[in-house]
């Protein structure tokens, strides 16, 4: 469910990222190739898939409910197949997982304008869409006109290729610009102005698009294709034979399953049940009552299927509780250091999650050189936090034990949506209450809850901004500029001039160094605001898989949220992020003698693991 | 109000010897009764404390901080570890604890396990605990009161607004009968989840605000059955020997028709209390009522159904529903049988 939430909130908050507006002036594309680019690639970076893995097999998973479209874009296109969708569609280039840096997908080589806003790729002339014919310049010219069109009917898509991306001009068949709306550091530029192509050949745009294109299968660059589908039951991809990519230095040994099928299942328990029959190859366990309680049994006890746990090094997604510093109470700095200092998180850690979450340091853990590790999260301290409210000047008890200035009750309402996070929050209120703090608990379903946020009605918000990009992002978040005012991301009202100062100067500079000294200021800044509580990250991910499914020696990557992707996937379920899907193979032989050892009930050698490789402190 | 005339009297022998509808009717009230003290049942704070020759009765009131009993903190003392004191001698005094010694806040966080914990004849988790490691039964007795409370509040409120309703409908008659009748075929028409749902997105739900949009939509169901009732007592002769005496409409209203039509009105309540129980868990159920973390059984059943393993969460809700509402329906049962006017009124 916590990844729901996440994802829930992504939605919100993509368009307002997208929407920024530029920083520097708009300049444009050149006529003319320039003559001074200097053209570079990526074949240095090591491999991250296995020489051993082998090509064959099924890979069976599920989807929740049956998607509304096959459309990339549009109406209803948001479902469980979307991820699959936006993968398949490669762009011109990824990031490797390990090392974040840009390697080859679609473009070859690329080059920066010395404009600091525009980047130009030079295509692989090899690349061929799923139906045949060749990817050119041409479908990324049409990215732009298919994007901006009214007839897609995707807003944000319509503001990206508009606000985001300005222009994109092509240079020869095979050599493309595009310009971007301000400056960025070259990997935040493959990450923000990478294109996907769409296929020209294949869409015909007119009113009629959404209706026309709900079920038809877009062809694709990536390693599969839509076979056959069954409204309301299930999905079929298979392996293209000849797919062009095959051979390139990151894409070799990867995608390895013949066949994918996705299969609707309704619920997550029914899933375990197929998981455990044997019918779908993996599981995730995230959750501790799953993996705790529910991973038992003859199947894990033989070891038929595998327990891993493999800690991964992401942006974390920014749960916490935020403070609107807009509300009396909590414009007083005392007050808010004190809400932090009489927060248990700690106990809800040990006794509720089983110590299976770790306690989020910052709103900025995850991003490598980026994130200022110095930072510890508030502590529950009782006396700090009696120590702050007295200087705050509340110092009065009333009957109840709560704490009064001028008779007024310390009481404050945390807003949240999650249903089974009250019991983490029922026992951080009965603990606030030591320090004389009362938290009246409002649950609110999501899209109130998230717009009571955004007018900024709440006090304290119980909330969780997902993670992901290169780089932190503060202007939205901390900048006065987007204080005080509804419907913008900075949830505190955070309005701090000097803050300001250095944020404006971390937008504007393209200098990595530059940005990572400023980046690491800004989030000392940011804790000494002091209204934002970090709560809850689960640095790993967890679950269980049959026996037959093999994985890498180094079983992922530093980006991988998820082992499990048999296609293309970016982390996330985004687009042009890091690129972690297909790295594991079946092992037709394993599938039989653990097929045979469970019919005869057979125990066999115990291959669970955990690592730690990608382990932060 | 209503003396005890000899119909009344009458029926309420007729219900007494109704063996099921009378105990039924006995068991409830002691529960209604135990939940109205369910403080002195089931708390954290102990029902009494002896020390350094005071006598301290913490149940009701305000918070006694821990400096009281020579703790550092200002916050309420923490009975169990002063409790944990008293017995190993460090501190002087004695203390009586409730039967259940839990509050419906309160998390019991052991060691060594997780929650919602098991059972425990020795914790004195008589039906364990929830998944904030809350104690079910303190949860179950404070949920019922609320549950009650809440349909009784609903009971007045829709009965006074249906029954003047209704009673007007079927004394004036007419145009105004008419229009209300076409209003309230319109009204219990209004899909009612979703006016939940719709005024849950837009304000908080609390207890009176639920109280408000039930009542608000609740109110339609009697009118038709005063109205009726109202009509059948307005062309007896009495009613017209009344108003010849030159009596006012309103005690024509009050002193005539209404007594007589109680009967009908009787027979409904114990169904319209079972109504209201269940419909309230049914919104908590669905996460469109109380805020938590108020005790609220259709929590409980959420929780419950959520985690199956537990089985103790469920069992012990689902349990608790069936005698309260066999209880109401046999109570429902006795009274419709008692009030039957085939047995006491005599037609011409």
């Amino acid at each position: 469910m916590n990844k729901f939430a996440v994802l829930f909130l992504m939605v919100f908050a993509l368009p307002t990222l997208g929407s920024a507006p530029a920083v520097s002036g708009v300049s444009a594309l050149p006529e003319q190739l320039p003559p001074d680019l200097v053209w570079e690639t990526n074949l240095d970076d090591p491999i991250y898939a296995s020489p051993n893995a082998v090509r064959g097999g099924m890979y069976r998973g599920f989807l929740g409910s049956f998607p509304l479209t096959l459309r990339r874009v549009g109406p209803d296109s948001n479902s469980g197949i979307s991820p699959y969708l936006r993968g398949l569609a490669l762009g011109t280039t990824g990031l490797h997982p390990n090392t974040l840096r840009p390697i080859p997908h679609l473009a070859t080589h690329w080059a920066y304008g010395s404009d600091g806003v525009s980047i130009y790729f030079k295509l692989d002339p090899g690349a061929r869409w799923s139906d045949g014919p060749p990817v050119t310049a041409d479908d990324y010219l049409f990215t732009l006109e298919f994007m901006r069109s009214p007839y897609i009917v995707g807003p944000w898509y319509k503001d990206h290729y508009t606000n985001v991306i300005l222009d994109v001009k092509k240079y020869g068949s095979h050599i493309i610009g595009v310009l971007g709306s301000a400056p960025k550091t070259p990997a935040e530029m493959h990450y923000l102005y990478g294109l996907q192509p769409v296929p020209r050949h294949f869409h015909k745009l007119d009113e009629n698009w959404v209706r026309d294109y709900n079920w038809k299968i877009e062809p694709v660059t990536g390693p599969y294709h839509i076979t056959d589908i069954r409204k309301g039951k299930y999905i079929e991809f298979r392996r293209i034979d000849d797919w062009w990519g095959d051979n390139k230095r990151y894409f070799k040994y990867r995608f390895n399953m013949d066949r994918v099928l996705l299969k609707v299942v309704r619920t997550a328990n029914t899933a375990w049940q197929y998981f455990t029959k044997g019918e779908l190859e993996s599981f995730g366990l995230v959750l501790p009552q799953l993996w705790h309680k529910k991973a038992r049994g003859e199947i894990f006890d033989n070891n038929y299927v595998v327990r891993y746990k493999f800690y991964n090094d992401v942006p974390r997604p920014a749960f916490g509780i935020y403070l609107n510093e807009d509300d009396p109470i909590l414009a007083d700095k005392r007050v808010r250091y004190a809400i932090a200092h009489a927060m248990n998180i700690e106990l809800v850690l040990e006794k509720i999650l089983r110590n299976d979450y770790e306690r989020l340091q910052t709103m900025h853990e995850g991003f490598g050189d980026y994130s200022n590790t110095s930072i510890k999260a508030r502590p529950f301290d009782l006396s700090k936090a009696n120590t702050y409210l007295d200087e705050a000047g509340w110092r009065e008890r009333g009957g109840d034990g709560i704490r009064l200035k001028d008779g007024e009750r310390l009481s404050l309402r945390v807003t949240y949506a999650q249903p089974h996070h009250t019991v983490r929050l029922v026992v951080l209120q009965e603990e606030a209450r030591k320090a004389g703090i009362e938290l009246r608990l409002q649950l609110l379903d999501g899209a109130t809850a998230f717009k009571q946020v955004h007018q900024k009605r709440h006090q304290l918000a119980w909330f969780g901004w997902a993670g992901g990009g290169m780089s932190p992002v503060f202007w939205e978040f901390f900048h006065s500029d987007q204080a005080h005012i509804p419907q913008t991301n900075n949830i505190t009202n955070t309005d701090n001039p000097e803050m300001d100062r250095l944020i404006d100067r971390y937008r504007a500079s393209t200098s990595e160094a530059e940005r990572k000294i400023l980046a690491i200021t800004l989030e000392q800044m940011v804790h000494d605001q002091g209204s934002l509580i970090p709560t809850f990250k689960i640095p790993y991910i967890r679950g269980a898989y049959w026996r037959w499914v093999k994985l890498p020696p180094a079983h992922g990557t530093r980006s991988s949220d998820v082992l499990f992707e048999p296609m293309p996937y970016s982390f996330g379920g985004g687009e042009g992020g890091p690129d972690i899907g297909g790295l594991f193979w079946y092992d037709a032989a394993e599938k039989q003698r653990t097929l045979d050892a469970r019919d005869r009930g057979i125990k066999l050698d115990n291959m669970d693991w955990v690592d730690e490789t990608w382990r932060v402190n | 109000m209503w003396q005890l005339n000899p119909l009344t009297l009458k029926r309420w022998h007729r219900f007494k010897s109704i063996r099921r509808g009378y105990y039924s009717y006995l068991a409830l009230m002691a529960l209604l009764l135990l939940a109205l003290m369910a403080e002195l049942l089931s708390n954290h704070r102990p029902l009494l404390i002896q020390y350094q020759d005071q006598i301290f009765l913490p149940t009701y009131g305000a918070i006694l901080p821990g400096t009281t009993f020579g703790f550092d903190y200002e916050y309420e003392t923490d009975y169990r570890e002063l409790n944990a004191r008293f017995k190993s001698g460090e501190i002087e005094g004695r203390m009586l604890m409730p039967p259940i010694p839990w509050g419906p806040l309160e998390s019991d966080l052991v060691d060594d396990d997780f929650p919602p914990h098991a059972p425990s004849l020795a914790r004195r988790h008589y039906l364990g605990t929830d998944g904030a490691g809350r104690d079910v039964l303190s949860r179950l007795l404070y949920g019922f009161r609320t549950a009650m409370g809440f349909s009784l509040t609903l009971l007045v409120a829709t009965y006074s607004i249906g029954v003047a309703i209704g009673c007007i409908m079927g004394y004036v008659g007419g145009k105004f009968d008419l229009l209300f009748q076409r209003v309230i075929e319109i009204w219990s028409n209004v899909p009612f989840l979703y006016v939940i749902m719709i005024v849950a997105s837009i304000l908080p739900p609390g207890y009176w605000t639920l109280v408000l949009i039930m009542v608000f939509f609740e109110w339609t169901g009697i009118t038709w059955y005063m109205r009726t009732a109202t009509y059948k007592e307005s062309s007896r002769d009495y009613v017209m020997a009344a108003r010849a005496l030159g009596a006012s409409h309103s005690r024509i209203i009050f002193r005539h028709i209404l007594p007589n039509s109680v009967s009908t009105l009787i027979t409904f309540v114990p169904f319209a209390i079972a109504g209201g129980i269940t419909s309230l868990t049914a919104l908590d159920y669905l996460g469109f009522g109380l805020q938590p973390p108020a005790p609220s059984w259709g929590e409980l059943l959420q929780q419950g159904t959520e985690d199956l393993d537990s089985a103790w969460i469920v069992s012990s809700v689902v349990g608790a529903m069936t005698l309260v509402l066999m209880l109401v329906t046999w109570i429902g049962e006795a009274v419709r049988e008692a009030f039957d006017p085939r047995k006491f009124s005599y037609y011409e």
